[in-house]
């Protein structure tokens, strides 16, 4: 008998009562994975698709039981008045014997597999709070179109659960995702970043003319739409840069809100649990 | 609605400083008053000498008006003085009253004359004569030999907790219930004669009492120094007045009439929470006529609100050094409750509502304490005020559910009628309103203290007493199932005992305490002839507190998961490191938190294994019927006394060190072990079985004041309180987070795990910021307050 499998992704993070990703109460995933390679990213454990390791020396309490049960031997413990470990990433195999050993869980995987079905259960979790608040589901990552038929198929689950479904993206993928995806999004959450496409590509490791490109396919579309600037200091954070999205966002329809976003303070200590430099600093 | 505009007034802003600023001093004058008619009258029935010391302290105490005051009167000369009565215990002050002006918490001054006093003539007196001492006689090795596991509550007070029927009160006056009873009275079987003339007597001296301060109100504005408070004096004089001889007809009377109905119960019995219930709906025909004749205007009848609010902060609950640490800045629960619904299940919010919301925006004191009832029909607008009044900070109100609680109170044996029209005493106790004891601190029960006696052998962790029998222990469980067993067995053993403890208490209580003004409004006290105290309640429950659901629940987790069902962990290792506290075994206490899920984050077998035991217990405890002829049922609370019951339990499996609090509230999660958002906690809460827990239960929750700063967050907020009212949670309270909570957070992360706050165009939490991040919000939140 042949069944068919069932598509799964990877995630980084659920995380329910998410007030400020769209309206109502709402749970927002969020897909491991992105094209872009933006030097701020808020979330760089989201950039990869690989699952790898990595470490919380906050909640570390230095019992060394990782270090013992390491396969590898890609993990120390530097001792000082602040101990923390050493996880040297050239002999780590991420084979997760650290993790289930800390009984801290200051080791933990950077993301997990999961199948569609198990992302519906969690977002079923709070529909009751869903159907009061005006609330739902929004998928963010990473990059969820990075992910078609990982999105697609929780969004058209939703869909089904008539549950309001919002996405947080740039836009940057193919057309045919696109078109494919929006069936089943009630609000498109897009993060423009900046509009000069040099810059764009300086800083994000890609151009932007398919943003653009996607975005009026998208404003035509008759979607809500919210767009988002981040606010990273002398990169998007000039007045030319903040003015000439505007003006390209209200020429294709004055009527889509614009707002921005402070930086994320928190991203720093991630760049930190990741073992990676903090380009940004 | 132009009730958002009110301001305070000058009144009562002056009124509010006076009341905050008085030194707090004890006042032994009635006990002296007290003392002096128990002496002259030692041969008559205990009622009648309870009945003739309250007559004589209306008629004696000395009363005091302030000229600005609007609604007057007080159990004692000084604003917030410390009382006790001694026929119900003095030993507790005997041993405390040199110390009770330097104690660090609640202290009280005392003038050197009454100290001497209370030592030389009192005391003396009153040893041996006692309820507290009666009790201890009767039947106090018992309840001291399970003190660790239940606390006997009520054995050195009068019992309080109660509602009486304002709504009689404010129909008939003392006057009119006088005519009602003098009637009763002349019918009366001769063995009802004591009781019937005990109320006579206490309301004769009640009619009297008000009388006095008509009185006095003239006088004083007679007095050239009256000035332009004179005006204000004849006001207060003629309500006085009359309201010595007749019902309240206005909405000024109508409220000071409440207020010295709470004051003359106080001086009866000096006791903890008498509550005045459903004031928006007693106080609205009042309010309605008064509009309606042009007497008052919105603006007036708030004064008149938030004069009475702030009365209720002139009476304060003296406790003894231990309770006042727990208990801090003497709660004393007088619980309004508003909202909710009328007899045939219609919304009743009504202008009333919206007015005591604004007087608690306006006066912004510990008491009263103000509940609000939502259903799923309440009015948007009432849930945003709530939300808005909330977003102040005072954790009030506090939000119960009618459609989770009135089934619950039917269930324990409530008719609709009276379910529909509950109210709450104290912080959260569920009560009908004037025909209910509802004895709803009879005891604490501690479930983790049980367990603990269970994985050793009936003995105490802390001190090796062996305190229940000896059951085996850990290691001798074969699986999850003969655990408990066991557990089952030792639960039983200490109900049997609370059961006999609560009846000898309350035997004593009949003796001693009989309370014939409290009597008078309670139905079906004088239709009956029985006092309230002897059953005369037309509902006579007794409340017994289930304690910790959370702890139990995540301290079985652990044990199921990590010994039975993935065999990771030896019995015997997590019984030495439970008997040693851990001590040297770090790793295992940060698996035990951090490898096994805990209740708060909607996990079904972890918060069914919490809502297993407390189902247990509820069902347990039905069998029993207390000495009144009525039930037990179960409450799921401590208000603050998780801290003080975890100083009684060993480090327990859950990872939670030996005498350090359990979770708090009554069915929160434990401190910093909810790590999913308020939705979680209110999904694992949902599981737990609050239709078994009619006496009340306590939901905990965090926030941070940023959240209520603006309407579009308040409004995800207020969703979550409609959500709320779907789910089968009876009360939820918020505690809307400044900055010394935060401050408390950075230093100790472990127990605020769940705290999350809003940074930027997000939400995170607290504890994982990094701390000069950290600094920067609490000084940003510090910021926010001052406005």
């Amino acid at each position: 008998m042949e069944k068919q499998t069932e598509v799964s992704g990877i995630i980084f993070k659920i995380k329910r009562f998410s007030v400020h990703d769209g309206p109502g109460i709402r749970t927002s995933v969020f897909l491991k994975g992105c094209p872009l390679n933006c030097i701020w990213c808020h979330s760089p454990e989201g950039i990869t698709s690989d699952i790898s390791i990595w470490y919380n020396q906050n909640i570390c309490i230095a019992c060394e039981k990782c270090v013992q049960v390491c396969p590898n031997s890609a993990l120390e413990l530097i001792k000082s008045d602040e101990p923390f470990i050493q996880i040297a990433r050239n002999l780590c195999k991420s084979t997760g014997d650290c993790v289930r050993i800390c009984p801290t869980n200051a080791m933990q995987f950077t993301g997990s597999v999961a199948k569609i079905s198990e992302i519906i259960i969690e977002i079923e979790k709070d529909l009751a709070y869903y159907r009061t608040s005006g609330g739902g589901v929004t998928l963010t990552g990473g990059e969820p179109l990075y992910q078609p038929d990982f999105s697609a198929g929780i969004l058209e689950e939703c869909k089904k659960r008539k549950i309001h479904t919002a996405i947080e993206t740039s836009l940057y993928c193919d057309r045919e995702v696109l078109k494919r995806i929006s069936e089943n999004i009630d609000l498109f959450i897009i993060d423009m970043k900046i509009f000069d496409p040099d810059q764009h590509k300086y800083y994000t490791g890609k151009s932007n003319e398919s943003i653009k490109d996607n975005f009026q396919y998208i404003a035509k579309s008759g979607k809500d739409i919210l767009v988002r600037i981040p606010l990273i200091n002398k990169i998007t954070d000039t007045e030319l840069n903040k003015k000439a999205i505007i003006g390209y966002v209200h020429k294709l329809n004055e009527k889509i809100p614009v707002e921005f976003i402070n930086y994320n303070p928190l991203a720093e200590n991630n760049y930190k649990k990741l073992g990676i430099p903090f380009l940004l600093k | 609605m132009s009730i958002q505009k009110l301001i305070t007034t000058d009144r009562i802003v002056s009124l509010r400083k006076k009341t905050l600023t008085a030194t707090r001093y004890l006042s032994i004058e009635q006990a002296k008053i007290i003392t002096r008619v128990y002496q002259k009258n030692e041969g008559i029935p205990v009622i009648l000498k309870r009945a003739k010391a309250l007559a004589q302290s209306l008629a004696e105490i000395q009363i005091v008006i302030d000229p600005e005051e609007i609604i007057v009167g007080n159990r004692t000369a000084d604003i917030r003085a410390g009382v006790v009565l001694p026929e119900a215990g003095l030993n507790w002050l005997k041993n405390e009253i040199d110390t009770l002006p330097t104690r660090s918490q609640d202290p009280f001054q005392i003038r050197p004359e009454d100290s001497l006093y209370f030592k030389e003539k009192i005391e003396p007196y009153w040893r041996g004569k006692t309820l507290e001492d009666d009790i201890y006689r009767s039947y106090g090795e018992e309840i001291e030999a399970i003190a660790k596991v239940v606390k006997i509550n009520q054995k050195d007070h009068a019992q309080g907790h109660i509602i009486p029927k304002v709504e009689d009160w404010l129909r008939f006056g003392p006057a009119g219930l006088l005519t009602i009873t003098k009637k009763k009275l002349a019918e009366c079987s001769e063995d009802k004669r004591d009781f019937y003339e005990s109320v006579i007597i206490t309301l004769l001296a009640s009619c009297n009492f008000i009388n006095r301060y008509g009185i006095l109100a003239a006088d004083m504005a007679n007095d050239q120094s009256a000035g332009i408070l004179k005006k204000n004096l004849e006001e207060v004089a003629v309500v006085c007045n009359r309201l010595s001889e007749c019902p309240p007809s206005t909405f000024r009377e109508a409220a000071q009439a409440v207020w010295f109905l709470f004051v003359i119960l106080h001086m009866e019995s000096n006791a903890s929470s008498f509550s005045p219930g459903r004031m928006d709906q007693y106080l609205y025909p009042f309010y309605k006529e008064d509009l309606k004749s042009g007497r008052i205007n919105q603006e007036i009848a708030i004064e008149i609100l938030g004069a009475l609010f702030i009365k209720f902060n002139h009476i304060v609950y003296l406790r003894n050094a231990h309770s006042a640490k727990y208990f801090a800045g003497f709660p004393i629960g007088f619980n309004v409750a508003i909202g909710g619904q009328n007899k045939n299940g219609e919304d009743a919010t009504n202008e009333l509502s919206y007015l005591l919301l604004k007087a608690q925006d306006h006066i912004r004191l510990p008491q009263p304490n103000l509940t609000a009832r939502l259903h799923k029909n309440s009015p948007d607008e009432f849930i945003n005020e709530c939300s808005r009044v909330i977003g102040i900070g005072t954790g009030m109100p506090q939000i119960v559910n009618d459609d989770s609680i009135i089934p619950a109170l039917e269930s324990a044996g409530i008719s609709h009628v009276d379910a529909i029209n509950y109210g709450l005493v104290g912080c959260v106790e569920l009560s009908t309103q004037g025909n209910l004891l509802g004895w709803s601190d009879a005891a604490m029960f501690n479930l983790v203290k049980v367990l603990e006696l269970t994985l050793n052998n009936g003995k105490c962790m802390i001190s090796g007493k062996q305190m229940g029998p000896d059951s085996g222990c850990l290691s001798d469980y074969a699986d999850f199932s003969h655990l408990e067993k066991a557990y089952e067995s030792q639960i039983d053993y200490f109900i049997g005992k609370m059961i006999l403890s609560c009846e000898a208490v309350e035997k004593v209580h009949q003796k001693h305490l009989p309370s014939p003004f409290l009597s008078a409004v309670i139905d079906d006290c004088l239709k009956i002839g029985i006092d309230v105290t002897a059953g005369g309640a037309k509902y006579n429950l007794s409340g017994i507190q289930s304690i910790q659901v959370a702890n139990v629940a995540d301290c079985l987790a652990v044990i199921k998961k990590l010994i039975f069902d993935d065999k990771s962990l030896e019995k015997q290792d997590l019984l030495d490191a439970l008997q040693n506290n851990f001590s040297g075994n770090e790793p295992l206490r940060q698996m035990c938190i951090n490898h096994v899920p805990k209740y708060g984050n909607d996990i079904a077998w972890v918060d069914d294994l919490g809502a297993k035991w407390v189902t247990y217990f509820a069902l347990k405890l039905d069998e029993y019927k207390n000495y009144r002829g009525g039930k037990y049922h179960m409450g799921l609370y401590t208000v603050s006394a998780h801290v003080p019951m975890g100083q009684n339990v060993g480090a327990s499996p859950d990872g939670r060190l030996a005498q350090t609090p359990l979770a708090d509230g009554g069915v929160s999660p434990m401190t910093g072990r909810d790590k999913l958002g308020p939705t979680a906690v209110l999904n694992s809460a949902s599981r737990v079985p609050s239709n078994l827990a009619s006496n009340g239960t306590l939901l905990n929750m965090k926030f941070l004041p940023s959240f209520f700063s603006n309407e579009y967050d308040r409004g995800k907020f207020t969703s979550l309180l409609k959500t709320f009212i779907t789910l089968p949670i009876h009360h939820v309270q918020f505690n809307v987070v400044t900055s010394e909570e935060l401050i408390k957070a950075k230093a100790d992360p472990d127990s605020y795990r769940g705290l999350t706050i809003r940074v930027a165009g997000y939400t995170a939490y607290f504890t994982e910021l990094a701390r000069d991040l950290q600094d920067e919000i609490i000084k940003r939140t510090t910021h926010g307050e001052t406005d």
